[in-house]
């Protein structure tokens, strides 16, 4: 599917990317009794009403716009949690915090289409504005360190999204690296009898961090 | 200088922004046509004169032999041109069956010359025979779907439709609760919008 | 590119293509002319030992000092839009490998200018800079803008379904709230 909406470029949009996460779990809480649904990924249900049961998003999401279900809202999207993760990222420069693969996603799916599930709405939505701000911040400066010798990067914690949205300048980015730092442009200053396997050669894994 | 006008054409396609595509320029189309055989001309008066001085074309190494690389050089360089012009087009052309359908509008027709129009015609034709055996419309659902039915405003009178088994009369400005699948090709043709009350 | 323009000396006479070099009286370029020929052609009669190349202007020692000295502000696009594309395929003709380390050292300190204007700049802020970039700069640029901008279309929310791109971008309403129609 990546490409789709593109097909000159393998990368996934926007929407893309949110459909992906749409087959997250997540726990709903619904008001009317309905068999089991046997779908393609696995089966759910059977529901009974006021007895929680766990569905993929797209389809907690479908209950809720016709109303027959409330949606509980996952526990890291708590105030709480949100603020230590908030205060943790700006603790520390060089680390992202554990957050859902998915959270981008998830998140606007719930304020678009639960936001009357959610508890203090809008303070949730403007700390995971504020996340997203600095962990986003945190990935252009660990981008300056990228040079001649990175030939991979490595982003631990990274979300679906926030990968998605740097993806395409770091691949152009890293060609470029990998095209100007190759031996035959550059000459290369170690005499040829000290013989390191090519692998070595081009440096270590550089880790996506600021110095 | 030999090739510019060759270039010129593939800037043509570079100045234009990505995605869209531009009147086919049959004029300069033709007439780098006409300087390939110009080059040909030369090129075979070269070794013509060379033969006539009982040269080894394989392996004299003269002015003449050098003049006529320059022409074959050009002449390919030419060709390679007008090939990566039809090529970039014919790419586009392809997208369109999958942008907007089966039915060109004007405003599109009118940059095609007339084999590209044949070409999409069979295209598309080839696209609609393997769909109809897959008994698929591949077309459709190019962007994640989310509701099966849409609400929609047409923005032109499209008059009488009929949408499976249902027949429809899309004036202007009226408002319609249509399948996402119906309405998709009318939206990216610019006759509908999904309408988010 | 490969229209770039590469001086070169013909070490071999050619005729009939005097249309080369415009200071040849007959149809025919002497050996020992000095001309400048587009890259493709450069190239060809290189490997055919007919011309010596002269490395292009854009890698000469004074754009090195202007890179030196101030890298992020050197106007690299006026001076060659293919800057790095030719420094790459001219390296093995003129066998300067100082273009090569050159061309990473000049890549390596504009990319930081590009990085940090490329995600979170609004393109009219960055109007200044762009013209100054070269094609391969461009496309780094813009592919880090188009990748944010649709991001922050996706957030903001919408209809989904639009009008093909191809078409002409008149009447173009996909937002929910419309001005009414006339």
């Amino acid at each position: 599917m990546a490409g789709q909406s593109d097909p000159h470029l393998s990368i996934f949009s926007a929407p893309e990317v949110e459909f992906l996460a749409e087959d997250e779990v997540i726990e709903i809480v619904p008001n009317i009794r309905m068999e089991s649904l046997h779908m393609i990924c696995g089966d759910f249900g059977p529901f009974f009403p006021q007895i929680a049961a766990k569905v993929p998003l797209w389809l907690a999401v479908a209950l809720k716009r016709r109303g027959k279900c409330a949606i509980r809202v996952p526990e890291w999207m708590s105030v709480e949690r949100l603020t230590q993760a908030l205060e943790a990222e700006r603790e520390s420069p060089r680390e992202f915090q554990t957050l859902p693969f998915h959270y981008v996603e998830i998140s606007r799916l719930l304020f678009d289409h639960a936001h009357d599930d959610i508890p203090d709405e809008y303070m949730v939505r403007s700390l995971i504005e504020d996340i997203r701000d600095v962990r986003f911040h945190k990935v252009e400066t660990g981008l300056e360190s990228i040079s001649g010798r990175t030939h991979a990067v490595k982003l631990k914690n990274l979300s679906a999204m926030e990968v998605n949205i740097v993806r395409p300048f770091i691949i152009r980015t890293l060609q470029a690296f990998y095209k100007h730092d190759s031996p035959q442009m550059i000459q290369q200053p170690e005499a040829t009898g000290n013989r390191r396997s090519q692998v070595a050669d081009r440096g270590p894994r550089r880790d996506l961090r600021p110095r | 200088m030999y090739g510019r006008r060759a270039s010129q054409l593939l800037g043509e396609l570079a100045a234009a922004e990505t995605g869209q595509l531009t009147v086919y320029n049959s004029d300069t189309f033709d007439q780098v046509i006409k300087e390939c055989n110009e080059h040909n001309v030369q090129l075979q008066s070269l070794f013509r004169k060379m033969e006539e001085q009982n040269l080894d074309i394989q392996t004299t190494r003269n002015e003449d032999y050098f003049g006529a690389v320059i022409h074959h050089l050009s002449l390919a360089r030419n060709k390679r041109c007008l090939m990566a012009y039809m090529y970039n087009r014919a790419e586009t052309i392809q997208s369109l069956r999958w942008k907007i359908g089966k039915k060109l509008p004007q405003e599109i027709q009118e940059k095609l010359s007339f084999s590209e129009g044949e070409y999409f015609k069979n295209h598309s034709a080839a696209i609609d025979s393997y769909m109809s055996e897959l008994d698929l419309d591949l077309t459709v659902d190019m962007i994640p779907p989310k509701d099966p039915y849409i609400q929609i405003r047409v923005l032109d009178d499209i008059g009488e439709v009929s949408l499976g088994d249902l027949e429809i009369s899309l004036t202007r400005h009226s408002v319609h609760f249509l399948r996402r699948t119906d309405a998709e090709q009318f939206i990216s043709q610019g006759l509908m919008e999904e309408f988010l009350g | 590119m490969e229209e770039e323009p590469m001086s070169v000396v013909f070490q071999v006479g050619a005729n009939g293509v005097g249309l080369l070099d415009p200071g040849s009286e007959t149809n025919n370029v002497e050996k020992g002319a000095k001309v400048d020929l587009p890259f493709w052609l450069a190239h060809d009669l290189y490997l055919r030992q007919a011309t010596s190349i002269n490395v292009p202007a854009c890698f000469n020692q004074k754009t090195r000092k202007e890179i030196q000295a101030d890298a992020a502000c050197v106007d690299l696009r006026m001076r060659c839009p293919y800057f790095y594309e030719l420094g790459c395929k001219t390296v093995p003709l003129v066998g300067d490998k100082s273009i090569g380390s050159f061309l990473l050292q000049a890549f390596s300190s504009r990319y930081k200018e590009v990085l940090s204007k490329s995600h979170s700049t609004p393109t009219t802020t960055a109007s200044k800079f762009l013209p100054r970039l070269t094609k391969e700069e461009t496309q780094l640029f813009e592919a880090a803008q188009s990748s944010m901008a649709s991001f922050k279309k996706w957030r903001v929310g919408g209809s989904r379904l639009e009008k093909a791109s191809i078409l002409g971008k008149k009447r173009k309403t996909t937002l929910p709230i419309d001005p009414p129609s006339p």
